[in-house]
Formats: structure tokens, sequence, C-alpha cells
């Protein structure tokens, strides 16, 4: 079946537009609270703008009469139209800001309400839908970012409740964002050279294979929680039983529990994915690289690791965003990180510090994802060009 | 035979029956077990967690899982098959890139994020499991159902069945291990995820681990921790077993 290319309702993108209606007329966008401690009151965008808000709302309209035309031009409208929204969302909370958080109160604060989150949803839901549908300039979601960091650079978003609280603790924050990055790449770092050696071992002596990933699936399936709770006791004994460990900084919590847990659920996919990425490499290639005259040293690192790379790279990345969120449970049993913020926040029911923890651990988890997959098709494609 | 032989003909199915056992095990002897946790312990006042029942905590946990991962498997699943139908279709590329992205999102995020709106307790965990317990079952549901050779349809097509009869006679009973492999994943996740619900107000077995944090007590962290854990492995060994062999 072909598809003419033209003037098809994009039936997706009118059910968004739908939902951003909704997500616009009956959500609050944020509240304003006079302080930390009392609750705060919803403003919609009606109550806000009064009827200026028929300026917001011609934007869901347009969209979905590009929607109904359907044709690539229509999406790549469309496309260009939510760039420009998500990029102006910073400054409509700063307008927000400016007009309804009074000077008089130093302390007073927006908190993002439901509408706000929604719109953020929905829009970058049609983001993914246009790209599916074009392919292509995904650079274009960096002017969004550019934007939220002018408007974070210029203190315009400086009454915001997240703000507020990264204001009052902006050390422990960079300190946390520092220590979680620490633990990720040091979990990485020592499962990938763990892996690897498990997986030449692996190739080496097959009879390993089956007992081996069964092993490490056993690790995996454990319950991070149960995990840290079962590594406290052994680890405060051996502490206490050798002192040079203690002096380390070993303890039943902390660090050390912590970086053993994330290796210990890194293992599987890293494991899995350099046996698979090593058994993967065509044989006709080693030969021919043999056949030239190359060491078996030369082969390994000059043709077998360039072409496992992709691969392996790929291991990397599930590994990295899954340490990235086990990283964050770590913080319960004192290993530090941004997951301290959640669990403090969570404590004390004051729901901005649990997102000053969330977003950014979100937002590390993505970049991981992102970069790291990047990487991997790039080297990919240089290694399927090599190759011919 | 002999026990290595018997394992590798029974082992599948007797795995699950020995973790429960060994569950069922634990469930009765730490109430009993002072003596060892004491020695733990030494010094703690209580060294058994006071304030519920394991018993009830277990069930209390398995509810909650059992709960969202149902609800997860009929949205999970629902969504694959709407999105896989020709009336549908419109919506796949989003569906299918939703599933991959969201699973970048680590559990403990999603978890935090349902406080704010629903406030503490039993009902932001059960939608925290829900929302993310969807995502593999969705993924693999349309891994599976996309996975069907488009020859097999169209010969199932040609013999007069009907699109419900394609539905139900061929393409869900070739997708089903697929699927069983994503509600897995989905299951694991969720017993983790209910358990770090404990800080969020939801009673789980995480709450003798989070107490025993908060009060400086190993005993009750190693209670929950064991329970979780021989949990954990008793429902992963009990879909192992359900698995069909791979030919």
């Amino acid at each position: 079946m072909v598809q003419s290319p033209s003037a098809r309702p994009n039936r997706v993108l009118l059910v968004l537009g739908l939902a951003l209606v909704a997500a616009l007329l009956g959500l609050d966008l944020a509240s304003v609270a006079p302080n930390r401690i009392l609750p705060g009151e919803g403003v919609s965008l009606w109550v806000w703008l009064g009827p200026g808000s028929a300026l917001v709302w011609a934007f869901p309209l347009l969209l979905m009469a590009l929607a109904w035309r359907g044709t690539p031009r229509a999406l790549h409208l469309s496309r260009g139209l939510v760039v420009v929204a998500l990029a102006s969302l910073p400054w409509v909370l700063a307008a927000f800001a400016a007009s309804r958080v009074p000077d008089a109160l130093p302390q007073a604060r927006v908190t993002l309400g439901a509408g706000f989150w929604s719109l953020l949803f929905v829009l970058l839901m049609i983001w993914v839908e246009l790209q599916a549908r074009l392919k292509g300039a995904t650079w274009l979601l960096l002017l969004p970012l550019l934007s939220l960091a002018l408007a974070l650079v210029g203190g315009h978003l400086e009454s915001l409740a997240l703000m507020r609280e990264y204001a009052s603790r902006s050390g422990a924050f960079h300190e946390a964002v520092r220590y979680h990055l620490l633990l990720v790449s040091a979990a990485v770092g020592l499962s990938l050279l763990l892996a690897f050696t498990l997986a030449l071992a692996m190739r080496r002596f097959p009879s390993l294979r089956r007992g081996g990933f069964a092993l490490l699936s056993l690790i995996q399936t454990i319950p991070s929680l149960a995990l840290f709770g079962l590594l406290l006791a052994p680890l405060a004994w051996l502490a206490a039983r050798y002192a040079w460990l203690g002096e380390l900084g070993v303890q039943g919590i902390g660090w050390a529990p912590a970086l053993i847990a994330l290796v210990g659920y890194s293992l599987l996919p890293m494991t899995r994915n350099s046996v698979v990425a090593l058994d993967g490499v065509d044989p006709r290639v080693v030969e021919a690289a043999r056949g030239m005259g190359m060491s078996p040293g030369q082969v390994f690192w000059r043709v077998r690791l360039p072409l496992a790379a992709p691969v392996i790279l790929e291991g990397i990345r599930i590994t990295t965003v899954q340490a990235v969120g086990l990283a964050a449970v770590a913080a319960l049993i004192g290993a530090g990180g941004l997951g301290t913020f959640i669990f403090q926040g969570l404590g004390q029911a004051a729901m901005d510090l649990v997102l000053l923890g969330a977003l950014p651990i979100l937002a590390l988890a993505v970049a991981a994802d992102g970069l790291l997959s990047a990487l991997a098709r790039l080297t990919a494609s240089q290694s399927s060009r090599e190759a011919r | 035979m002999s026990a290595v032989a018997i394992w590798h003909r029974y082992g599948r199915g007797l795995a699950p029956l020995l973790w429960g056992a060994g569950l069922v095990g634990l469930l009765a002897w730490l109430p009993r077990a002072e003596g060892f946790f004491r020695w733990l312990a030494p010094g703690a006042r209580v060294v058994i967690y006071p304030r519920d029942d394991f018993t009830a905590l277990l069930l209390n946990h398995l509810a909650l899982v059992g709960v969202a991962s149902g609800l997860a498997i009929l949205l999970g699943v629902g969504a694959a098959l709407v999105v896989t139908r020709p009336w549908g279709r419109d919506f796949l590329p989003l569906a299918s890139q939703l599933a991959a992205m969201g699973q970048t999102f680590p559990p403990v995020a999603v978890l935090a994020l349902a406080v704010p709106s629903l406030g503490f307790g039993a009902l932001p965990t059960v939608v925290a499991l829900v929302l993310y317990g969807l995502l593999p079952i969705l993924r693999n549901g349309l891994a599976g159902i996309e996975g069907i050779d488009p020859a097999v349809r169209e010969a199932a097509r040609g013999m007069g069945m009907s699109p419900g009869q394609v539905l139900w006679r061929l393409e869900l009973p070739l997708a089903a291990p697929v699927m069983l492999a994503g509600i897995r994943t989905s299951v694991t996740v969720g017993i983790a995820t209910a358990a770090i619900g404990s800080t969020i107000g939801a009673k789980t077995l995480g709450d003798p681990i989070i107490a025993g944090i908060v009060n400086g007590n190993s005993a009750y962290i190693l209670q929950g921790a064991l329970l979780i854990g021989v949990l954990a492995l008793t429902l992963d060994s009990l879909f192992e077993a359900l698995t069909p062999r791979r030919r």
C-alpha cells in the first residue's frame, strides 16, 4: 500500500491538539504561595490573562488546522511552531511570575501546576510524533534548551519554588550532582573492566557461559533496596574486622554498598553485550587480518575490538542509564547524590525539593541515553565504512 | 538418572517451588529468629520488626504489584493491539517511540513525581507502577505482533479467516512469548519499585528496610531484604518456568 504524500489529516496531531486545549482549559497553570509552608493558590490561564488568553488559544487551533491539512509542508510548519512554543515556555513562566508574585514578599514562590506539566508533556509528544514522520533536525530541540538556559542565567525564573529550593542549597546541589556522576562513572568503568574480562573468559571457556549468565541474571533480579540491605551486614563486618577497609571509607552504609550493587547490576547487560559483540565479528574478517600477517594481539586490538565497539557501547548505554536511576535509590543508604533531595523532600512533604532531585536525574538519564546512542551510531557507521 | 540430569529435565518447574518454599520458610522462621538477629545486631533493643506482621506486608506488597501489573498488562497489550489494527495504525510510531523513550526514565523519579499530584500512600505507588510497567509490555507487544511474518498473516487471510480470527488464533499466540518476556520485566521492576514505595507511604516489604535505615537497626534491614529478594526470585523463576522453551 503506497500512501500518497499529501492531503490526509494527521489524526494523532488532532488528538494531541485536543489534549492541549483540555490542559489549557481545565488545569491550573501554576500556583502562587506566600512562603514555603503555606499552600499555594492555583491560577489557570483564564484567571491569569482573561480575554488575552485568546492569544494562547490560537496556538493549538493553528496546530490542529495544520494537522487537518496533513501535507509535509504543514507538518514542517507545525514542527517550527512546537519548537517556538517549547522555547517560549520559560518566558511565559517568567511573565507569570512577574505579574503574580508581589515584590513585597521576598519568600513568595510559584509552583508549577498540573496544567504546565501537561502542556510540556503534550508538546513533547507532538514533537515525538512529528519527528517520527519527518526525521532529522533533532538539533532544533536545542533551541528550547538554550532559551531555558538564557532565562535561568538572566535570573528571570528566581521566584519559581524549584529555584528557591535550589538557591537555599546550591552548594549541596552541585556537590550532589558531582557525587552522582562520580558514582555512576565509577560503577560503569569498573563493570566495563570486569565484564570485558568475564566476556573474554567466557569465550575462552564456553562452559562458563551458562552458569555465569545464570548468576548475573540472579543478581539483576534482586530488587535494589534488598541488595543494598543484603550488602550492609557483610560490609559492616568486614570494616570492623579489617581496620584498613574502614579507613578507606568502607562501611555498611555509604558509597561502598552502593558501588558494589551498581557494579553487580551492570554486569549482566555489559557482559551480555560484550559477548554478543565479540561473537558477532565475522570470522572471515579475522581470517583475512591473520592472512595479512597480523599478530594475535594486533588482530584483537585493530580488528576485533573496533568491529565489536558499537554493540559494547550499546551495553555501556544501557548500564549508564540504569546506574543513574539506581544511584538515586542508593541515597537511601547514605550514598549521597541527587536521590538525597528526593528522599529529604518526601520526608518534609516539600514537593519542590523532590523535583530538585528528580528532574536532574531525569535529565542525566536522558542526556546519557542520547549521547551514548549517538556515539554508538557514529562508531557503527565508522566501522562499517572501514570494513568496506 | 543423575541429579544433574533430573535438574535439567525438571529444574525449571522445580525452581519456583523451591524458592516459594524458601519464602514460606522465611515467613515462619523470621519471627522466631530472635537469637540470630540479636547476635547480628547486638546494640538494638528490639531485633524483630515489630510494627507489622511479615505475612501482611508480603501480601500487601503482592497486592500492589498484582493490581498494578494487571492494569499494566491490560493497558499495554490493549494499546499494542489498537495501534497495530488498520484503524489505529496512525498511532504506531508515537506509541513505539514512547515505549522506547519512557524506559529511560528511572523508576524512582517516576515514583517521586507521582507524589505531588496524588499525595502519599498506595495510590501514587500503584499509578507509578502502572505507568512504568506499561512500557516494557507495550514495547514487547509491538515487537511480538510486528515481528510476525506478513506472509503468515496473508496466508491466514487467504484461508478465509476474519480479522478477529487472525487476532485470536494467529497474532496473539505467536506474539505471546515475546509479550510474556515484557510482562516478566515489568513485574521484576514492579517488585523493586513497590519496595521503594515505602518511602511514599505504601505498606510494603520495604517498610522494615526503611525503618532499619532510619533507626540504624541492621536486623530490620536484613529481614526486609531477605523477604524482598526471595519474593523477586520466586516470581522470576515462575516466569522462567512459564516461558516456552526455545526450539
